[in-house]
């Protein structure tokens, strides 16, 4: 009874919020309605993000290598490719993503914990140094500019690259994204994953082959955070070295941190909470980072769970005997 | 044909010899029971051949095929499970979902990024069917970790079957449990691998002796004697230098 009662409620709220997602463009001005886009991208960003930090339990400090890896290859097919369609260069930019985080992963993989991440930090400098001299390719400090090409559905071309039209563009691609990573975390490989970070020897011992898992998960995570990285750069249609730098890497652990690793929906929570509070702030004083900074120091310390795990708190939902709620998740 | 053989396995941890020489066969439906006083190297030898440590020299021999270099995985995909001295199960999770761990790696379900194992009915099915063999059918939904102590020994031993292993390696399948545990969790052993290769490292000899099939005593690094349990009760040797410590 209980059970199928909150099934109902989750599918009503589900659409509810699928609703209000799909009228956004009327609720929004253009100003607001790009913002509210821009969190969309990084909602995904750092949802593939907590797929490591959350899931697996491995700090990275290197994610924006991929993120920013994802956004220069989608300006270099669209540059050096001219007629490529739009899905073309996203899905290139997505598999090369897809080679650099299996070349990245194989070699870092190998160690854990404070090595890892000292590695990654290493690598994602290594991507940014690429960036910055390769500038034959990359445009260096100068950056890339871009000029989107309209998709083309078939009957007809449509311009996405601003406005409504992008916004339900990213809603589609990116809002499957967003979707295929909760699904994941109910798939073989995610609850393998899971049952990974419980207890890796017994998994071991059960006939898993964990490097493989944490490989596959790499990346999977890589991939989908250069998905993200490609729709930023069609949302500035501009791509610069801010995309791989550590300030973008610092960007999502705070986005993570502030919404919490513990449930599916802190990180999402957290992308919207930084890009809203980015822009209030930024409008204010060029000191914002000071204020954000204190802000994740304030998180960190009293409410470690994070705005997901906080909203669980005062709803008086979830024991925290499961602060991963992934757990939970399996029916 | 032997399920099993260990030809000659030596283990020296930076020059402490734990295994001097060390030669079993087990055949494919024998409970073979290794017992020894503490420090014998019981513990060194079950991780030999469970692929935890590589032995500095000799061979285990699985199904005919050397698997002295194969990775702890890839030996459970060959048909070879182990349980733990000390419970090592996934705390957080489900009874059902602690064996289906086991259950579904057996077909290979272990990377795929769109099939939902809870929603495979089959794999369900075997889990349970499982969860029943080891008596936990009504724990189901139960975390691991809120289990009674000998439950949790329970799942241990199911968590092990899950991969419906052609050996299982038990190490020290009874230890911490009372009297009347025992007893049952001895019927539940003989049980269960009436069908499967098994072998016990124990240190209560009353498991050992209403178990085995075959014993064999190990003693600092080498293999006293090996035989039946009336032979091993018998052996003068054996007597001297681990029944009789027990007794005394």
């Amino acid at each position: 009874m209980m059970a199928s009662q909150k099934a109902m409620l989750h599918r009503v709220g589900l659409a509810l919020a699928l609703a209000l997602l799909l009228v956004m463009p009327w609720l929004l001005g253009s100003y607001q309605l790009r913002l509210f886009t821009e969190a969309v991208i990084f909602s995904l960003y750092a949802v593939s993000y907590n797929m490591l930090l959350g899931y697996a339990g491995l700090l990275s400090f290197g994610h924006a290598m991929f993120f920013g890896w994802g956004a220069f290859s989608f300006a270099v097919a669209l540059n050096h490719f001219p007629g490529i369609p739009l899905m073309g260069a996203v899905m290139l930019a997505v598999a090369s993503t897809t080679v650099i985080g299996l070349v990245v992963g194989v070699l870092l993989l190998r160690v854990k914990g404070t090595p890892f991440a000292l590695l990654t930090l290493a690598f994602n400098a290594l991507v940014f140094a690429i960036g910055i001299k390769w500038h034959s390719v990359t445009g260096g400090d100068d950056g890339l500019s871009i000029a989107t090409p309209a998709l083309n559905l078939g009957f007809t071309d449509l311009v996405v690259s601003s406005g409504p039209n992008f916004y339900y563009f990213t809603l589609v691609i990116v809002g499957a994204a967003i979707a295929f990573a909760w699904y994941f975390t109910r798939t073989a490989m995610g609850q393998s994953v899971l049952l990974i970070r419980e207890n890796e020897e017994r998994m071991r011992f059960l006939g898993y082959n964990t490097n493989v898992s944490r490989l596959i998960l790499f990346v999977l995570s890589g991939a989908l955070a250069g998905l993200a990285g490609s729709f930023y750069a069609i949302l500035n249609s501009f791509v610069s070295l801010d995309a791989v730098s550590i300030e973008m890497t610092t960007k999502v652990l705070l986005m993570t941190f502030i919404g919490g690793t513990g449930q599916f929906l802190g990180p999402v929570a957290g992308a919207f909470f930084f890009t809203y509070v980015q822009n209030f702030l930024s409008d204010l004083t060029d000191n914002w980072p000071l204020i954000m900074g204190a802000l994740f120091i304030a998180m960190v310390l009293w409410v470690p769970g994070g705005l997901a795990g906080l909203a669980a708190k005062l709803s008086g939902g979830r024991k925290d005997d499961d602060p991963d709620g992934t757990l939970a998740g399996m029916e | 044909m032997a399920i099993l053989q260990v030809n000659g396995v030596h283990k020296d941890f930076s020059g402490l010899q734990v295994l001097t020489g060390v030669d079993f066969e087990v055949g494919e439906k024998e409970r073979f029971s290794v017992i020894g006083p503490n420090g014998a190297g019981k513990t060194t030898l079950f991780n030999i051949i469970s692929g935890k440590f590589r032995p500095s020299a000799g061979q285990v021999i699985f199904e005919g095929r050397d698997i002295s270099s194969l990775p702890t995985y890839a030996r459970a995909r060959l048909g070879m499970a182990r349980s733990f001295q000390i419970t090592n199960i996934f705390q957080r999770l489900s009874a059902l979902d602690n064996i289906l761990a086991g259950v579904r790696s057996r077909v290979g379900l272990r990377h795929h990024l769109l099939r939902r194992p809870h929603h495979d009915r089959d794999l369900m099915e075997r889990s349970e069917e499982i969860l029943e063999r080891v008596g936990l059918a009504d724990q189901r939904h139960t975390p691991a970790q809120e289990l009674a102590y000998g439950q949790q020994r329970a799942l241990e031993m199911g968590v092990t079957l899950s991969l419906e292993p052609k050996l299982v390696l038990l190490d020290e399948p009874t230890a911490g449990m009372s009297r009347q545990e025992t007893e049952e969790a001895i019927s539940m052993i003989r049980r269960v691998t009436r069908e499967t290769a098994c072998v016990i490292i124990e240190h209560d000899m009353n498991v050992v002796f209403s178990l085995a099939d075959r014993i064999s005593v190990l003693h600092y690094g080498v293999m006293l004697a090996c035989g039946t349990p009336e032979e091993i009760r018998a052996d003068q040797r054996v007597k001297d230098a681990y029944l009789g410590e027990e007794e005394a």
